[in-house]
Order: structure tokens, then sequence, then C-alpha cells
């Protein structure tokens, strides 16, 4: 699947006739097009927890718009539940259930039972049904009690809920989650995560989890997609992920106070190493930064670095080997981090 | 609508009806019923707002009745009797504006019912869901025709008691049979904005400008004849006109009916073409908006 | 503890540069989002037009005869038999009170909405040039929408513009609209507090076009009517222009009015501004300023 969008804003009436002229040169010229989607090609198996894990901008949310049938993709489609994306976009619809992140997907001057009747009428159920499925979720969610007051009295993380709970009224075998827990304190996100493991486990969904969050994914995913630039990079589980990430290609040295021109030196000092990363924590609270070397014989180097820093009167706290995460594995495969700003060396 | 298709393999049953089925039909019309019960719950959670439409028709109808008052030095008119048949300002002004409120359901109500959805952000979350995007904006319609039966009901009673209407009792179920006629017509005319207001982020100026082009072209506070010739013919492409001559022949006595002749057929042959022309262009756009990606975006 | 270093320190201290300033910037502000948007800005200039088209030919129909455009019965209300120009007259100047009541009332509603309200509170600024600033940026695209409404009015509907007569009527309309950016001051603050700043708007709107004389003279009223009408700026403001425009009368003629005009505007300000303040601090302690 593939889907592009063109970059130029064009305001008002005016700007949208210019917007279409503009376009139709722009698609055969091939400049100002930003490839959100490029040739995506993935499976998701019945019952399967699929994480996609990449950076803002990396195409997640478009890919689960395309798959949610909001949006068209340029190329190519998408089966969900036997039912295909273009064609059959009700089927498609009735057989799936989505999850956005962020605040403002519900009608806030509702209470939180109007909101849920209503999107069940919305997804054709009986009254007697919906009313009965209703209370089932809002007493799975522990909105029992709450459930007659409005929206706009909820905290984020209960807002949430609700809208998981819209996703399942209608009881899909198919899910779709965006950024479940953006946004989210780490109480409601271990809740969230937590319920959408036992969606997996329990209810057996099939579940496509799209996230920035390196732990969610590795926490709950059956198999990880890594995307990045609109492209699928690396899909497997996450250990095998982790895999690719050598033992000796992953070292870690925690340290006080190096100085922001440490990563410069170390660079140039060892050539072989792909990615070398300077994370200033906040030293004040008592957090020390860490220099990670990753790729390359990273492991060769250790005492390399440590001479430069002893030089340098560095203080080392401790030295990490191997261990890699996701992140690691992103890092390693794109030359970026998951947060935007770390770059490759 | 498509209908399943059994060949291919499937992870999981899917319960919700679709296609040309009994149960589905039933199913879309109670989600315009709930879309119509949301739209009044939204409503009544601002009653400031609420009480303020309600009083609007009333609001907006009372300069006109004043000016003509104030124009003539009373309430009868010799130069409106001569074209129309009847010299009484009031009731003709009266059941001319009776309307408005409507024209306001097709432009505003209907026109900016998705935009709305868009300002709530919840217009995603709707259009996932397996209803037709269609009933989404005839739930906002019924919502508004009911509002605006609520507040044309205030404005009658208002202006009887203030200046009194006399109105053929008879004539009230043909009135009504055109009204409704009219209405469709302007459901899809409704339906056709509601998809501008989606492409063009200021449709807003669409909105007002065809309001107000409307009230122009439409006999509400004047006989058709005293426009242009030019703006006569246009206002034949409208339902308002055909309506309005129709119910005033029906409800007030003596009144000569304009240049339209056969009303009924003339409004039928409106709602077919205003129907089919916005739910086409309504499938465009929305098809179109897809493809650009920018339904989420107000 | 020492303390840190406020950059600009020096100009911390209010002044009329400063302030003014500020006034300037919201003005500039303003005017750009405007200029962002040609299809509004044209829109505005033009389409009020249409609004009192069916008045005009409601006007004509109800009259007919020879002269459909003059009524013997309208003369003896409003001393002048053209309801034409009286008409135009009074929407045009309708035309500043809406925009008024809605960029005003809505514009601190649009900064909460944009999310800028709480940085813009939370400025060492004093808060009554950011409002100036505002109320000017919409004075100024009101009248602008004004010439090019009375350019078309000149040429289409029959108003005559001399230069003895401009002059005057500028006067009167500066007067309005000082009382208007009262009446707007009034609405801001109130929804501060109630968040609901466009239906307060449209109730205005509606006492205006009902109690004003925008388009029949104030006598069609009732008695209590008119009594409500002699409480709004709008009505010293129309009565004095089309006194001026389509009478003939001078400036010194209309010093009852314009006197009215200026205790109401003085009145209103005064209101405003306190209410603004009081609102803002009940606000602030129930911490709902920026929700929209």
């Amino acid at each position: 699947m593939t889907k592009r969008f063109t970059q130029k804003k064009r305001r008002g009436i005016f700007g949208f006739l210019r917007r279409e002229r503009e376009e139709k040169r722009q698609e055969s010229e091939s400049s100002d097009l930003v490839v959100a989607l490029d040739h995506i090609d993935v499976k998701v198996h019945s019952g399967e927890l699929f994480g996609l894990l990449g950076p803002n901008g990396a195409g997640k949310t478009t890919l689960v718009k395309c798959l949610s049938t909001i949006l068209i993709p340029d190329e190519g489609t998408a089966i969900i539940n036997g039912f295909d994306i273009r064609s059959q976009t009700s089927m498609v619809r009735a057989s799936l259930g989505m999850v956005v992140g962020g605040e403002r997907t519900l009608y806030w001057k509702l209470t939180a039972r109007d909101n849920l009747m209503y999107f069940a009428s919305l997804y054709k159920m009986p009254r007697k049904l919906a009313r009965r499925r209703i209370e089932e979720l809002l007493e799975v969610m522990q909105l029992s009690d709450r459930a007659d007051e409005r929206l706009e009295d909820y905290s984020t993380g209960m807002r949430q809920k609700i809208a998981i709970a819209r996703a399942l009224l209608h009881d899909p075998p198919i899910l779709l989650l965006d950024e479940p827990t953006l946004g989210l304190d780490p109480t409601f996100s271990r809740q969230i995560r937590n319920q959408i493991r036992e969606l997996a486990e329990k209810y057996e969904k099939t579940i496509l989890l799209a996230t920035h969050y390196m732990e969610e994914a590795d926490q709950l995913c059956d198999r990880v997609a890594i995307i990045n630039n609109g492209k699928i990079v690396a899909v497997d589980t996450p250990d095998k992920l982790k895999t690719m990430v050598k033992e000796t290609e992953l070292v870690e040295i925690v340290c006080y106070s190096p100085p922001p021109d440490i990563e410069t030196h170390l660079k140039m000092q060892c050539p072989d190493v792909k990615i070398i990363t300077l994370v200033h924590e906040d030293e004040a609270k008592g957090t020390p930064s860490k220099i990670k070397l990753i790729g390359g014989n990273a492991e060769e180097h250790i005492s390399t670095v440590i001479d430069m820093l002893r030089h340098r009167n560095i203080r080392i706290s401790s030295l990490n080997i191997g261990v890699p995460t996701l992140e690691d594995v992103f890092i390693k495969l794109t030359g970026t981090g998951l947060t935007e700003g770390e770059r490759a060396g | 609508m498509e209908k399943p298709n059994k060949k291919r393999s499937r992870t999981g049953e899917v319960k919700c009806p679709t296609g040309f089925t009994w149960a589905n039909m039933k199913a879309e019309s109670r989600a315009i019923w709930e879309s119509n019960i949301k739209a009044w719950k939204l409503d009544l959670a601002y009653p400031i707002s609420f009480v303020r439409q309600c009083l609007s028709p009333l609001i907006f109808l009372l300069p006109f009745l004043i000016y003509g008052l104030a124009v003539i030095g009373g309430r009868y008119s010799e130069h409106l009797e001569e074209l129309v048949g009847t010299g009484d300002m009031v009731t003709f002004i009266f059941t001319g504006y009776i309307i408005m409120g409507f024209i306001g359901t097709a432009v505003w109500a209907m026109g900016f019912s998705i935009r709305r959805e868009q300002w709530f952000g919840t217009l995603e979350s709707l259009y996932v869901t397996p209803t037709s995007r269609l009933s989404l904006v005839l739930g906002m319609a019924l919502h508004s025709t009911m509002h605006q039966s609520l507040g044309t009901a205030i404005e009658f009673a208002a202006i009887y008691l203030m200046f009194g209407i006399t109105l053929q009792m008879q004539g009230v179920l043909p009135a009504l049979v055109i009204f409704a006629l009219m209405m469709l017509a302007l459901y899809g005319f409704g339906i056709l904005i509601s998809a501008l207001s989606l492409l063009l982020k200021e449709g807003w100026i669409i909105s007002e400008g065809l309001h107000s082009i409307i009230m122009i072209l439409s006999p509400v506070t004047y006989p058709l004849i005293v426009l242009p010739n030019i703006a006569q013919q246009l206002s034949k492409a409208l339902p308002t006109a055909p309506a309005l001559i129709g119910m005033r022949t029906f409800l007030i006595e003596n009144y000569t009916p304009e240049v339209i002749s056969n009303v009924f057929l003339h409004l039928l042959a409106l709602d077919a073409a205003w129907i089919l022309f916005g739910i086409f262009i309504f499938y465009l756009t929305d098809r179109y908006i897809r493809k650009r990606g920018t339904l989420g975006k107000y | 503890m020492k303390r840190m270093k406020i950059i600009g320190a020096d100009l911390q201290q209010s002044s009329l540069r400063s302030n003014l300033l500020i006034v300037w910037s919201e003005i500039v502000k303003n005017l750009k989002f405007l200029l962002a948007y040609p299809v509004v800005f044209i829109f505005w200039a033009i389409f009020p037009i249409f609004w009192f088209i069916p008045f005009i030919l409601q006007g004509l129909a109800l009259v007919g005869g020879d002269t459909p455009w003059q009524s013997e019965s309208f003369a003896l209300i409003a001393g002048t038999p053209e309801f034409i120009p009286f008409v135009v007259l009074g929407a045009i100047l309708n035309s500043f009170v809406l925009t008024s009541l809605y960029g005003m009332g809505e514009s601190i509603r649009r900064e909460a909405y944009r999310g800028t309200l709480d940085y813009i509170l939370s400025s060492p600024c004093n808060k009554a040039f950011i409002l100036i600033g505002k109320a000017l940026s919409e004075s100024i695209s009101s009248t602008i929408f004004a010439i090019s409404q009375l350019a078309i009015c000149v040429l289409f509907f029959g108003i005559q513009l001399t230069l003895g007569i401009i002059i005057p009527v500028i006067f009167i309309i500066i007067l309005l609209i000082l009382g208007l950016y009262g009446m707007a001051l009034i609405l801001a603050a109130v929804s501060l507090k109630y968040k609901q700043a466009h239906d307060l708007a449209h109730t205005a709107e509606y006492v205006f076009g009902i109690f004003a004389p925008v388009r029949y003279p104030l006598a069609s009223l009732p008695l209590w009517g008119q009594i409500i009408g002699k409480l709004l700026p709008l009505t010293y403001a129309l009565i004095a222009v089309r006194s001026i425009m389509l009478l003939k009368n001078s400036l010194t003629a209309l010093y009852l009015e314009i006197l009215i005009l200026l205790v109401i505007d003085a009145a209103v300000i005064f209101l405003g501004f306190y209410l603004f303040n009081w609102m803002e601090e009940r606000t602030k302690k129930s911490g709902t300023i920026s929700h929209f």
C-alpha cells in the first residue's frame, strides 16, 4: 500500500482551486509530495497483537487511517477480516473498532452513557443489546458509578477508557489502536496496557497497536513492525528484533557531566561504531548521563572510551554491555531515535 | 452497498447488518433518530443558545412587519392587493417567513453538520462506524426541522397575539403537503452544502451567501413579480418559490397564484433533481476528502 | 537569594510608548489574520448589502404607484419619504454593531480556542491595552467594510455623499464606535465567565435589530420599545446620520443627540472596563479562564 500527500498548503476557496491545479502538475512531476506510506506490505495473523513502532511522522497513523477506511490509499489495498478496504468499506468498518490517542474524539457535553448509546446506534446494535453491553463495558472500565456524568468532568485517562469501551461496543474481531496511551499518566497507561493485553489473550482479538513507546511495543506485542519514513524496515518478534543488535554491538557508559564535544571526539576515535549518542539526563536530580555506542565493534572500544573519559576527569558510574532495547534496534536500522532529535553519528 | 464475500477466509464474525436488507434499513433509521437525539442533548447543554434559537424566527420576522407597517402606515397595502389579490401585509409576510428557518435547516444545520463534528473532533470516530455518512447528515436535518418547527410554533403564537392572522383552515393540510415536498428538496440542497463545507474550510461563506440569495429569490416578504425577470426564472430552480406560492394559495383567501402553475409537479421534479444531485456530490466529495486525508482537520 | 536578571527589566515599567506598542501589535496581528483570508475580507466588504435588499423590495411591493420608492406614510414618522436610503444607512451603521459585537465579544474566546489566552493573560502588560488593540482592529476592519458598502450604495441606491457631509458623519460614527467598545467590553467580560460569547453577541444583535431604528423609525415601536431604543447608542447615531445625510441638517442642530451619545459612551465604557477586570479576577481564581 502506498499513500502520498501534497506538502503545500493553500487556504480558502481560491486556494482550493489553485491546489487542485498544482496537484495535477505535481503528480506527474513527483515534487513536493510527501510519501506517507511507501509500498507497505505486511500481514497480521488472526488473534495476534501486532505492533507498529515508529517515531512521529513515520506513517503509523496514516496506515491506521487507511485500514479504517478514513483514508483511501493511492496504490494497493488491504484485506480486513476478509473484506477489501476499497470495495467493501461497510463490512470493514463493521469488523473493526478504533481507538485514537488524544482527547477530542467524544462529545464532552454528553455523559459517558449517552456517548456510548449513540455510538452503539451507529454500530447498528439493537437497543437492548446496546444497554447490556454498555453496562458490561462500564463495569470492566470501572466507570459504572460515573456513567451519567458529562465527559467534560472526566480526566484524560477516564475519557480514553470510554474511547476504548466505544471501540468494543459491537465486539469487533479486530482493533486498531493508534497511540492509545498518548498523554496519559503512568498509572492510566499501565491500566490501558493491561486491558490491551487482556483483549488479546482472553478475548482473542486481533490487534494492531501503533505506538512510538518502545516499552509498550516490547511488553505487549507478539510481533512488531518497525516503520520509518513510510517504510517497514523490519518485522519480527521483539526478542528476535533485539538480536539484530548483537551484544558486542551495544555499550552503554553511565557517567556524570560529560562535555558536549565528547561525542565528536569519540566518533573520531571509533570510526567503525555506527551510532554514538550522548543522552543528557537531569544530573541535579541524581540521574546521570549516558554515552551509547551501537553497532560495529563497540565492545572493542570500551577501553578507548574509558581512557578518554578518565583523561578528562569525567566520573564513570557504570558500564553496561549488550541488553539491547527495541529503540536500539530502531536506531541501528534507521539511524534516528524514536524520539525526534537523536541522530546517527 | 456490497454483499459479504463468503469465499474469503475470516477471522471473526461480523455482527452489524449491511446491504439492502430490512435489518439494515431499520438500523440506519435508528442511527438517524439517535443522531437527532444526540443533537438535542448537545443543544440543551447550552440552554441560552437553545432558547435564543427558538426565539430567533420571531426576532428576525418582527423587523419586516414593523418596517412594513411604517412604510404603508398600517396593515393594508393597495398595491400588494393589486399584485397578489390580498392586501393584508402581515399575513402575507408571515406565511412567507415561516419557511425562512427551514432554509436555515438546509444551508446551516445540514450544511454544517459535518463541519461541526470536525470541530468537536468526533468526525473520524463517526466515519469509522458502518453507518452511512448520509444518515449522520439526515439526523441533523431531522433535528433542525424539529427545532425550527418549535421556533415556528412560537413565532405563530406570538404574531397571532400581537397582530392577528387570518388563515384558511381547510388549506392547512395541502399547505403541509407542499411544505413537506419543499423540505425534501431542501434536504437534497443541504446534503450538497454539507459536502461543500467539508471541501472548503470557509464553507460558512457559501452557507451565508446561499441563505441570502435564496431569501432574495424567494417571495418571502414580497411577491415574485417584483423581481426582475431573470431573477424570477432563477427562482423556479429553488423549491422555496413554488412552495411559498402554493402554500399561500391554500392558506390566504383571494390569493392569486403567481408565475408558477402546477406547484405539486414542479416540487416533485425539484425534489428528484436536488436529492440526486446532492447525494452525487456528497459521495464524490467524501471520496475526495478521504483521498486527501483532511477529514480530521478542522 | 540572588534575584535573576529580568530581560527587559527597564521596560517593565508601564509607559505610554510600551502601551501603544501593545495596541499596535494587537492591531497588526488581527489585521494579518483577516488578510490571511481574502475571501472572508471580500465577503464582508460586499455581502451585507444582500441583507437589506429584501427590505427594499418589500417596500417597493407595498408602496407601488408612480413613485414606489417614496411613501407619504413613511415621511410622517421618519421625516423623509425615501425609505430606501433610510434602510441603507441603517444597515451600514448596523454593520459596525455586528463587527464590534462579534469581533470583540468573541475575540477572547478565539484566543482561548487557539490556546493563546493563558499566555496573553500571564504577560506583564496592561490587559486593557490588549483590549483596546482588539477593539481598534475591529473598528478598522468595520470602517473598511462600511466604506466599501457605502460606495456600492452610492452607485446603486441613490445615496448622496458630499464633502460637507462626510466629516460630521465620521464624527458621529466615532462616537458610535466608542459606545460599541463599551458594550463589547461588557460582552467580553461576561464571556470570560460564561463562555457562550456567540449567544451573548447574538442576543445583543437582536436587541439592536429590533429596538434601534435600523430599518424603521423609532416612532414605529410601541412606547416601551422606544424607551429601550433610547438606551442604545446606535439609536442616536442613526438619528444623527440620517438627519445629516437625508434631511440635510447641520451638526449643531443635533447637539442633544450628540450629548446623549457621549453620556451613554462614557457609562458603558466605564462599566465595561470595571466588569472585565472583575470577571478576569473571578475566572483566574476559579481556573476556568482558558476553557472555551
